[in-house]
């Protein structure tokens, strides 16, 4: 699929089918989200692949935006420890952040790619996931992504226009676009 | 991959860590999302009767909770259509009180 078929056309699915995500698609999701960039290659990312029923209900039941029941949930952490050890605080603080948040779009492009719908939640209670999924210190919970068949595709909502914040040379000057 | 249906209290235990962690969340969360999450509690909360025989079906609840499901998303999109749909929710349910309100009244 071209890259900007699947950027133009995945949207946050929260109504799917009841069908299981097989483990080979799993993978191959993961591996995209490992191949995102990365500030100092640190890549400070953990995922937890939460598939069992109990523990995704759980899951689902501590995190007010997640929508719909889907056979696989995906936890995005920062390992702040390392983070920290490599990049300083702005390893900490920023780099790991913004590394996770590119590994998540480029897992759920690749999703899209897939047949597979998501939805990248960040509504979800951080203090019971850690209690849930008994993730230590030092791990972060980032951004959840719910993964399965998408049952209902939502229209696609209305995007800024480029002419509305893209400049060109300096702030405020305008970037004459010919997209149309 | 359907849950199995909860009994009343496991439901009841749902509605209120939903009620919990909304309400931690909403702290931090994008103003617009506390009435976000009010309208999907009201969804929850309309499905109680299925969860509890005791209680009766509530046919204007069903409506509501429709109609919340329909809109609530337009949270994200359409700020002002989701004000809209509040508005018009309200009216129903005000509509609805007066309703209920002269049937009491005629009963006594």
């Amino acid at each position: 699929m071209d890259v900007f078929e699947a950027i133009k056309g995945r949207r946050s699915v929260r109504k799917f089918k009841p069908k299981q995500v097989e483990r080979e698609l799993t993978e191959k999701l993961l591996t995209a989200a490992c191949w995102a960039p990365s500030g100092g290659n640190i890549q400070p990312w953990q995922f937890i692949v939460v598939e069992d029923r109990t523990i995704l209900d759980m899951v689902r039941k501590i995190s007010p935006g997640y929508f719909g029941e889907t056979p696989l949930a995906i936890l995005v952490c920062s390992d702040k420890t390392k983070a920290h050890k490599v990049g300083g605080t702005m390893g900490r603080d920023y780099l790991s952040v913004a590394d996770c948040a590119m590994a998540t779009e480029n897992l759920v492009l690749a999703a899209y790619a897939l047949g597979l719908g998501t939805c990248v939640v960040k509504s979800f209670s951080h203090a019971a996931m850690k209690e849930v999924l008994e993730i230590p210190q030092g791990i972060e919970p980032e951004l959840l992504i719910v993964v399965g068949y998408p049952d209902a595709t939502p229209a696609p909502p209305r995007r800024i226009p480029l002419k509305e914040n893209t400049y060109l040379n300096k702030f405020g000057q305008s970037f004459q676009h010919t997209e149309a | 991959m359907t849950q199995p249906r909860n009994t009343g209290n496991d439901y009841l235990f749902e509605l209120a860590l939903f009620l919990a962690t909304s309400a931690r969340n909403c702290i931090d969360e994008p103003p617009l999302y506390g009435p976000f999450r009010l309208l999907d509690a009201l969804s929850r909360l309309a499905d109680f009767p299925e969860h509890d025989d005791s209680l009766d079906k509530d046919p204007f609840l069903k409506e509501a909770k429709a109609f919340v499901d329909e809109k609530k998303f337009l949270v994200t999109t359409d700020v002002e259509g989701f004000t809209q749909a509040a508005d018009e929710l309200v009216e129903r349910f005000a509509k609805e009180l007066k309703r209920r309100s002269a049937e009491n009244r005629n009963k006594k």
